[in-house]
């Protein structure tokens, strides 16, 4: 067999039928077909699918990292609204306590000063009382005087102590009424 | 330019004497030899288009594999709905570029595999297997058989012919088809020789006789008519062998 | 050669032309057929012309199918032209 043997074959001008099924050739194609499955799953299939599962395990990877970073900044941003809140809240606890307590103070100073003022006015009116009263005893010690000096005076007649007195305190009540 | 117009089969290239009664001698036919050539076009297509891979950044190249990858993965997917094939899907994608490779080679002066009933043959056969495996594998033997019976027993001849019909005419559609394609290109390759040597035989003296022996005629119209010839049907006949392929072995698995 | 040998060949190749000529009508049904695919499919198209790929897809494959009878028809045209003759021609040397 050489070069020369194979151009003869080559030159060969025997042809198959047109419409035959050769055995061998059937076999042969049935094996063909079973390497070309074989090459293109080792040469094709293999090597993208294995590099579409890893830019897909990266695509996951990727989009599952986003998530956990929003999800982490929601987070955050909660925590800080919250804060927020809480400050907002507490800057108005504390401004209603002010104005709670300053309510609290002018209270309690309008209140001493009302009673103060109710105590002054008191004092005062008992003052007066006391100078009234003071007052009138003089005046009805003054009358009584004066009354029994006059009635001594006027009535000539002796009246003994008792009666004296009694009649005294008869005018004084009668004039205090 | 011969005035007689024929159609031969594959050409014999050598014969191996093997003495085995039936199968008879070894035929290193045309057919196998393009066969040959069209597995290493494939082979090698596939190894360009996959080499250096990357992550990111990628090239045309490797978008171009990658599509093809995935065309190959969702026309099996879609055919059967699920993923309960994917084993398929290698077979079906050797079968569809075989096919449609083999069709188109006589593009190139080539004489297509797909014109010799052989091939055809062959993967009508294992298809064919496939599909008889998938029903035992989903019926068990017992319901395998008991199907032929249905509807009822006196069917069981015309259900095992027409058993025996879908390998047949998988591989006598797709054979007829390149084989048809095959005919009418060499019809018009020969009409137009034999019209061109007619018109510059016309010219006379030794210039006449030379331009006469080139089909000068040739180029061009069986550009148009191959349209349809060798690329419609050709693929065509690819994609509707790959689509019975995987529809009756997708109804063999859900025959309860 | 005899003359009977003659006459016999001479009805052999006219069977394989008839039989050639008759085998192409099988071409006449894939076409009415082929032809009611493509009209209904056209219908589709025109009451709904969003499915317009599903339906020109599936039409496809429909006509290729349906074409199968007509390619049978033109395999054993082309059987009787060039191979049936070559055999007739040998078995009655």
């Amino acid at each position: 067999m050489g070069i020369q043997a194979l151009l003869a074959f080559a030159a060969s001008n025997e042809t198959q039928d047109l419409v035959t099924v050769g055995p061998w050739t059937l076999i042969f194609q049935i094996c063909n077909l079973f390497i070309q499955v074989h090459l293109i799953k080792k040469y094709l299939f293999k090597p993208i699918n294995d590099i579409l599962e890893k830019r897909q395990n990266l695509a996951d990877k990727a989009i599952k990292e986003a998530r956990e970073a929003k999800e982490e900044a929601d987070s955050l941003k909660d925590q800080y609204e919250s804060s927020l809140t809480n400050a907002h809240s507490e800057a108005a606890q504390i401004v209603s306590d002010a104005q709670k307590e300053a309510q609290v103070k002018a209270d309690a100073m309008v209140h001493e000063a009302q009673k103060e003022a109710a105590d002054i006015k008191a004092r005062a009116a008992a003052d007066i009382e006391q100078e009234k009263k003071k007052a009138i005893n003089e005046a009805k010690d003054e009358i009584g005087g004066l009354a029994m000096d006059i009635a001594g005076k006027v009535v000539e007649k002796e009246i003994n102590e008792n009666d004296h007195k009694k009649l005294i305190e008869d005018f004084i009540s009668k004039v205090g009424a | 330019m011969s005035k007689e117009f024929s159609v031969v089969g594959p050409k014999i290239y050598a014969t191996i004497h093997t003495g085995i009664p039936i199968l008879g001698d070894i035929n290193i036919t045309e057919t196998l030899v393009v066969t040959w050539i069209v597995m290493l076009i494939i082979t090698g297509l596939c190894i360009f288009l996959t080499r250096d891979l990357k992550m990111e950044n990628i090239s045309k190249r490797q978008a171009f594999a990658e599509m093809l990858v995935e065309m190959g993965n969702n026309f099996v997917r879609n055919n059967t709905g699920g993923t309960k094939f994917d084993k398929l899907i290698p077979f079906v994608s050797a079968l569809f570029v075989t096919s449609v490779v083999s069709n188109l080679i006589s593009l190139i002066g080539l004489r297509s595999p797909t014109a010799d009933l052989s091939t055809e043959a062959a993967w009508a056969i294992v298809v064919f297997i496939m599909i008889t495996s998938t029903k035992i594998k989903t019926n068990g033997l017992g319901g395998y058989l008991k199907g032929f019976t249905t509807p009822i027993a006196v069917m069981t001849p015309f259900n095992i012919l027409s058993e025996l019909a879908t390998p047949v005419s998988m591989a006598c559609r797709h054979f007829g088809n390149i084989l048809s394609g095959v005919v009418i290109d060499g019809l018009i390759y020969w009409a137009l020789g034999l019209a061109s040597s007619a018109l510059l035989g016309l010219i006379p003296g030794v210039v006449g006789n030379f331009l006469s022996k080139i089909p000068i005629l040739g180029v061009g119209l069986p550009a148009i008519t191959g349209v349809y010839f060798d690329w419609f049907s050709g693929c065509m006949q690819a994609f509707i062998f790959c689509m019975l392929t995987v529809m009756y072995i997708a109804n063999a698995a859900e025959e309860g | 050669m005899t003359d009977f040998q003659l006459l016999a060949r001479g009805i052999a190749l006219a069977g394989c032309g008839i039989g050639a000529g008759c085998a192409l009508i099988a071409g006449i049904g894939p076409g009415i057929g082929e032809g009611t695919a493509v009209s209904k499919a056209l219908e589709a198209i025109g009451r709904q012309p969003e499915c317009k790929n599903d339906v020109t897809s599936t039409m496809l494959l429909g006509c290729a199918v349906a074409e199968t009878t007509g390619i049978y028809g033109f395999v054993t045209g082309l059987l009787l032209m060039f191979v049936a003759p070559g055999m007739f021609m040998n078995y009655l040397q």
